[in-house]
């Protein structure tokens, strides 16, 4: 049959996914098709839009050159305020006419078109170009993950009314139909009324692997609030005493002041919380009230910080550690600290004086009188105490480990493509948790616990409770690799972060997908939620640093690249006014979050983006040696630790 | 926009897809066939490699391991290509012939055998936490857990254009002094009317430090100097009080040859190896004021009040190698510091005969000539020993030539009367023999034959043939070649018998102090000062030959030493690294093990124990 049958093929293909099949068994008669070939109908989505295309243009490559070409003359000649929001078109454009060449296996042209118009792509867009230009013939295209992202999707641009206008002109006049031919199938353009936007509004939001996101993906309300505090009975007056006691009486009406700012905050009815019962979150037990008491009086004792009070920095290196040790968790009491290797192991530290005990054997477990008072700790082993555990379980890299709100668990993720599930008390493994396919990148806690989500490899995020084996939510729609995830604070949304260079937000009750946000320029591995809730701050592979307004769904500021090296640390401290990074090229940064909020509240009535370019609020930087970052944490009394490993001197 | 010179993608070249084929036993694989497979292979690859590049990222690495690769192949359902594990990067060689370019990876045949019975690798330690302050109230503290305040580069770039630590202050802030609260305001109220220049301003406790630390350096209070010198070398932040350092030094080593007070010259030199030792620093600046200190100090004439009774030849030997460590690090195309060090040692060992005849310069020697006929023995003793320190080619191309010449100084002196000229003789034979028997064993061809190096190098020509004839039979020196046989020689030699005179030199005056006291912490450098197990009670009146020895190894103890009833002081430092890979050039003798070995059980006709020694300093 040969080369004439596969156009055929693909009207009989085209056919029978419209159901039409009275046309289907004439066209099969007449063209007389084996049922051989019937039965294998199953050309790809992508050869088959390109056949069922082809007839006018497959003739002429330099048709390609020369249609380029005069689209990126008549952009140049547009006015200005034209001129930047068109510009967007030219990437997607270039991509589909360059999968045009090599579909139609004019090799030759395709790499010069390459050569020729590559280099001046966005400098965003080079990384995804490299990647796709190993592409050099049609088998290639078939199972190469950004061709296939680029063919099954559409590439969204949003182009001003008057702008959108100008370009149907151009394309009217054009004599070729190749550029209109890529637009229709594959570009999806957004009009928006109002003026165009500038150079700088565009790069800011620009980055995608698809472009910007659109608007109305980001219209869905988002109950950014904080959920009500439940009302935890303090001790009250052992309390007053041991603060008396311990702290040395420096400015007793201030604290006082400040303490009872902390317990009169809970905002009695937050406009933009969510209801308590929108998910369900789990009863807090006797223990997690007690722990929960202990934070909130620590919290009374906390350190206001601000640019002119600097948080110290207490930082633990980890020793003779080499390239092994992946990633690391501190608590929220800041007592243990966690680190998971290469070499599939997990250690646990403590870093107070108080030793790591296991739980007794159920035998002697069984003596324990139950309805003591001390139950819990005399459950434990009296002997038998570390400073350093071990957990073995995994085989491949350990990508990810949290500890719960309340201590008592441990969650890791790896490359063997499961989590699992640790106890603090046993120090064993209680569940592993399938379901991802490939390694996974990601795992993070509720913060009311119970829930945890995971991301991976295979480009989705799921949802879990530790209760059940299997996810409760698939969050799937990124189109590369989900590279962190991020719970927001009152557990009702969760952030992923992606190769795709989008953030997207995504509803835990109804599992859709609320935001997506677009502006990064390299892929996103860090997301960090502020304390209260409304922005959400990411760090990049390129070292940048974006907030993010959760409200809006736009980037609200664009911090200049201070790291050279991937950020693979955020935090917040306690009381949201500093953000602090750590990156691997060494160093840990301050950033004046209060400042940089204040910025965004301000122009936010003016116009959406702010792009900010001087360096007034980095607060500081502080250089490790050697030693790059694995994890940021700030304590109860925000005091920050960093975690990292010592690489040598070098 | 992007890099116009940005290539998209490089390929397999045929060429390799044949010699691989040919590997696996297909012998002709037509040019199509390759380019079809070259295509393929070069796109499977580039997966493999974007893909690990996810694994490397998320291991929080900034570079590619074999593992990486491993687990991408693993994701992508591919059999894992097995025993590829290396430690370091795999080494590509690369081989040319028959009209064919290769890069192969280099498989070494290993003997099992050998594995099996070599002692098993050292077990790897076990990872650790270890806790410090990066930051108190906004601060960063200067210890040496915390990357120094000011960079190499920084340093380096301030010292070459001091105007860039003006124009920043934003990153001077970000990167040294606390720029909070108070102090911010104040900054940025002075920065008004302050005049633009670059001050090294000193806070109070830097020069509270200061003070305490050139004290110690040249205090009586050996423990307190060794803690002061360990300061000098590893403290990360001192980069700001060193321009008062180097002054210090400088105008010490000014005043104390003047007044011909050794100990205090001493103590100079090991402040300038402590400086040298320091990582931190960025050095350059202030070479103008180290390298004459420290050349004086080689090459004085007089550096202590009685020459023929203290050893001055051991700080020659001792600054001798500061020079050669200097000119190490310090020496680039631009400064021509070797060159220049080089030229100035030369000058001093010029002679009449040969300046005429070899370089023929010209007329202006003619005044060398008549100077050089004076230069004081000591000198020629310091030049030899500076020269020597630089390497076997140096002592090959300037000293060798002057051989005779210097051989007919040291005769003289021999048979002349005076006592410290006859000692600094015997000493600059010694040295000279010392420092030439492994360039002439590589020069010449045996038999040696004292006749012909009589001929060829005048009076030194009998001795240097039996020091040739033993060097070559000595199986050390055998194996080590011509710049460790120098190592293995004898330190220089001083007054063959102890003299009986009684004149305690500044440094004896501190030897009872600190018998048998021994400092030995796991920290990077630390000194170890011992007496000897016969502490004998120094008696002015009978003052005994000192022997002071700085050792390189941490691991021997000095228990080695042969006691021969004189006190000894051994101060025992562990080298940090830079200065042993620099021994692979230059002849610096640094281990000190052979010293003692040869000098306690050889019974060759060595100097006797009881020498001064202070050639093992550094």
């Amino acid at each position: 049959m040969g080369d004439k049958s596969t156009p055929l093929l693909a009207v009989l293909q085209l056919l029978r996914k419209y159901n039409l099949k009275g046309t289907e068994e004439i066209l099969r008669k007449e063209a007389s098709l084996g049922d051989a070939e019937y039965e294998n109908l199953d050309l790809p989505e992508v050869e088959l839009a390109s056949i069922l295309t082809a007839h006018h243009t497959e003739s002429d490559p330099y048709s390609y050159e020369f249609a380029y070409e005069s689209l990126k003359k008549f952009i140049e000649n547009s006015l200005d305020i034209y001129k930047y929001e068109l510009s967007t078109l030219l990437y997607p454009i270039f991509v589909h006419m360059y999968m045009v060449l090599i579909l139609y296996e004019h090799t030759t042209h395709a790499a010069n078109f390459l050569e020729k118009f590559g280099p001046e792509q966005e400098d965003y867009y080079q990384e995804d170009l490299k990647k796709f230009s190993i592409v050099k013939n049609k088998d290639q295209i078939k199972g190469n993950e950004l061709a296939e992202i680029y063919s099954s999707n559409k590439f969204v641009v949003q182009l001003s009314r008057d702008a959108s206008s100008q370009l149907k002109r151009f394309l009217h006049e054009q004599k070729t139909t190749v550029i209109i031919n890529i637009i229709n199938n594959h570009i999806q353009i957004e009009v928006h009324d109002g003026p165009g936007r500038s150079l700088a509004q565009i790069r800011a939001t620009a980055g995608g692997m698809l472009g910007e996101a659109t608007r109305n993906e980001n219209r869905t309300k988002v109950y950014y609030g904080l959920l009500k505090e439940p009302d935890i009975q303090l001790p009250p007056v052992p309390v007053e005493d041991e603060e008396e006691t311990e702290e040395t009486p420096d400015k007793p009406k201030k604290k006082k002041a400040k303490k009872d700012n902390i317990f009169m905050k809970k905002p009695k009815s937050d406009p933009n919380a969510p209801p308590s019962d929108r998910i369900p979150l789990p009863e807090m037990k006797e223990t997690d009230k007690l722990e929960k008491g202990k934070a909130l009086r620590e919290a009374s004792k906390r350190v206001h910080l601000g640019p002119d009070s600097l948080p110290s920095i207490c930082f633990y290196t980890l020793l003779n550690s080499g390239h092994t040790a992946i990633c690391a968790d501190i608590c929220d009491d800041s007592t243990l600290l966690a680190v998971g290797f290469n070499n599939s192991t997990i250690k646990v530290w403590t870093l107070t004086p108080v030793k790591l005990r296991g739980m007794k054997s159920a035998e002697k477990l069984q003596d324990i009188d139950r309805e003591a008072g001390d139950v819990l700790v005399r459950m434990m082993e009296e002997k038998d105490r570390d400073t350093c555990r071990t957990l073995f379980g995994h085989s491949g890299p350990v990508y990810k480990v949290a500890f719960d709100p309340f201590k008592n668990l441990l969650l890791s993720c790896s490359e063997d493509s499961t989590v699992r599930l640790w106890s603090l008390q046993c120090w064993t493994c209680l569940v592993v948790y399938r379901g991802h396919v490939w390694p996974v990148w990601a795992v993070r806690w509720s913060p009311h616990g119970h829930y945890f989500a995971s991301a991976g490899h295979d480009r989705a995020a799921r949802l879990w409770a530790t209760d059940h084996h299997q996810p409760l939510r698939i969050f799937a729609g990124h189109l590369s690799d989900v590279d962190c995830v991020q719970f927001h604070p009152n557990s009702n949304y969760i952030a992923t972060g992606s190769s795709d260079r989008t953030i997207r937000v995504w509803d835990c009750l109804t599992g859709t997908q609320v935001r997506i946000m677009t502006g990064h320029k390299s892929p996103i591995f860090v997301l960090s939620f502020s304390v209260c809730g409304r922005w959400l701050a990411s760090g990049g592979g390129g070292g940048e640093l974006m907030i993010w307004d959760i409200s809006t769904g736009l980037p609200a500021a664009t911090l200049p690249p201070a790291h050279t090296a991937p950020i693979h640390a955020l935090a917040f401290s306690r009381d949201g006014t500093i953000l602090s990074t750590g990156s691997l090229d060494c160093s840990i940064k301050l950033w004046d979050f209060t400042a940089i909020t204040e910025e965004v509240s301000g122009e936010e009535i003016g116009n959406n983006s702010t792009v900010q370019k001087d360096d007034r609020f980095l607060l500081r930087s502080f250089p490790t040696k050697n030693s790059p970052i694995k994890d940021l944490h700030f304590t109860r009394r925000n005091l920050l630790l960093g975690v990292g490993s010592y690489e040598g001197s070098s | 926009m992007g890099d116009s010179d940005f290539v998209y993608g490089s390929s397999l070249s045929i060429d390799s897809m044949k010699v691989i084929a040919e590997s696996i036993g297909i012998g002709s694989l037509g040019d199509d066939a390759a380019k079809e497979l070259a295509d393929d292979v070069t796109y499977r690859l580039k997966v493999i490699l974007q893909d690990a590049m996810k694994f490397m990222h998320h291991s929080k690495r900034q570079k590619l391991s074999i593992t990486d690769i491993d687990h991408t192949i693993k994701s992508k359902n591919i059999e894992p290509q097995y025993g590829f594990l290396q430690p370091d990067s795999l080494p590509f060689r690369f081989a040319s012939g028959g009209g064919r370019e290769l890069h192969f990876i280099e498989e070494k045949e290993i003997d099992l055998s050998e594995i099996l019975s070599a002692p098993p690798p050292k077990v790897p330690l076990d990872v650790s936490v270890r806790t410090h302050w990066l930051s108190v109230d906004g601060v960063q503290p200067t210890v040496p857990e915390n990357p120094p305040p000011l960079t190499k580069e920084i340093q380096k770039l301030e010292s070459v254009d001091p105007i860039s630590k003006l124009n920043k202050p934003t990153n001077k802030d970000a990167a040294g002094k606390p720029m909070c609260g108070k102090a911010a305001r104040l900054k940025a109220s002075e920065s008004v009317h302050v005049k633009q220049l670059a001050t090294h301003e000193l806070s109070v406790e830097q020069q509270l430090y200061y003070k305490e630390i050139t004290e110690a350096c040249v205090g009586s209070d050996e423990g307190r100097r060794a803690e002061a010198l360990q300061s000098l070398a590893c403290d990360p932040g001192l980069h700001e009080m060193l321009p008062r350092m180097c002054t210090f030094i400088s105008e010490g080593v000014k005043v104390n040859v003047v007044q011909n007070n050794l100990a205090l010259l001493i103590y100079l030199m090991r402040m300038v190896k402590a400086l040298l030792d320091n990582q931190s620093l960025y050095l350059e600046k202030y070479l103008h004021e180290l390298i004459p200190s420290v050349s004086t100090c080689i090459v004085s004439r007089q550096l202590c009040l009685r020459p023929e009774m203290d050893n001055h030849w051991a700080l020659r030997d001792f600054a001798s190698r500061l020079m050669a460590q200097i000119c190490k690090t310090f020496n680039t195309s631009t400064n021509n510091l070797q060159t220049r060090v080089t030229r100035l040692f030369a000058k001093a060992l010029q002679c009449p005969s040969q300046t005429n005849n070899e370089n023929g310069v010209g007329p202006s020697m003619v005044t060398t000539m008549k100077e050089s006929e004076k230069t004081p023995l000591a000198s020629l003793y310091g030049a030899v020993q500076g020269l020597a320190e630089l390497g076997p080619e140096v002592v090959k191309v300037f000293i060798l030539p002057r051989v005779r010449w210097l051989g007919e100084r040291v005769e003289g002196a021999l048979s002349g009367l005076g006592g410290a000229d006859r000692q600094a003789a015997g000493n600059l034979k010694q040295q000279l023999l010392k420092v030439l028997a492994p360039v002439v064993r590589q020069l010449r061809q045996p038999p040696d034959l004292p006749e012909e190096y009589k001929r060829d190098y005048g009076y030194l020509g009998p001795s240097l043939v039996q020091m040739v004839a033993k060097q070559r039979s000595s199986p050390a020196g055998g194996g080590g070649g011509g710049a460790v046989a120098v190592v293995t020689c004898t330190p220089p030699l001083v007054p063959s018998a102890p003299s009986p005179s009684p004149s305690p030199s500044p440094l004896q005056s501190h030897s009872h102090t600190f018998s048998t006291k021994t400092v030995e912490t796991v920290a990077t450098r630390n000194v170890v000062i011992s007496a000897s197990p016969t502490p004998q009670s120094p008696a002015p009146a009978t003052p005994p030959p000192q022997k002071f020895v700085i050792v390189a190894s941490q691991q021997k103890p000095p228990q080695a030493q042969p006691a021969s009833g004189a006190s000894h002081i051994v101060v025992h430092s562990s080298q940090p690294a830079i200065v042993r890979s620099q021994n692979v050039q230059a002849p610096v003798s640094v281990v000190a093990k052979p010293v003692f070995t040869r000098g306690g059980g050889g019974g060759a006709p060595q100097p006797p124990p009881e020498l001064d020694d202070l050639s093992h300093l550094a």
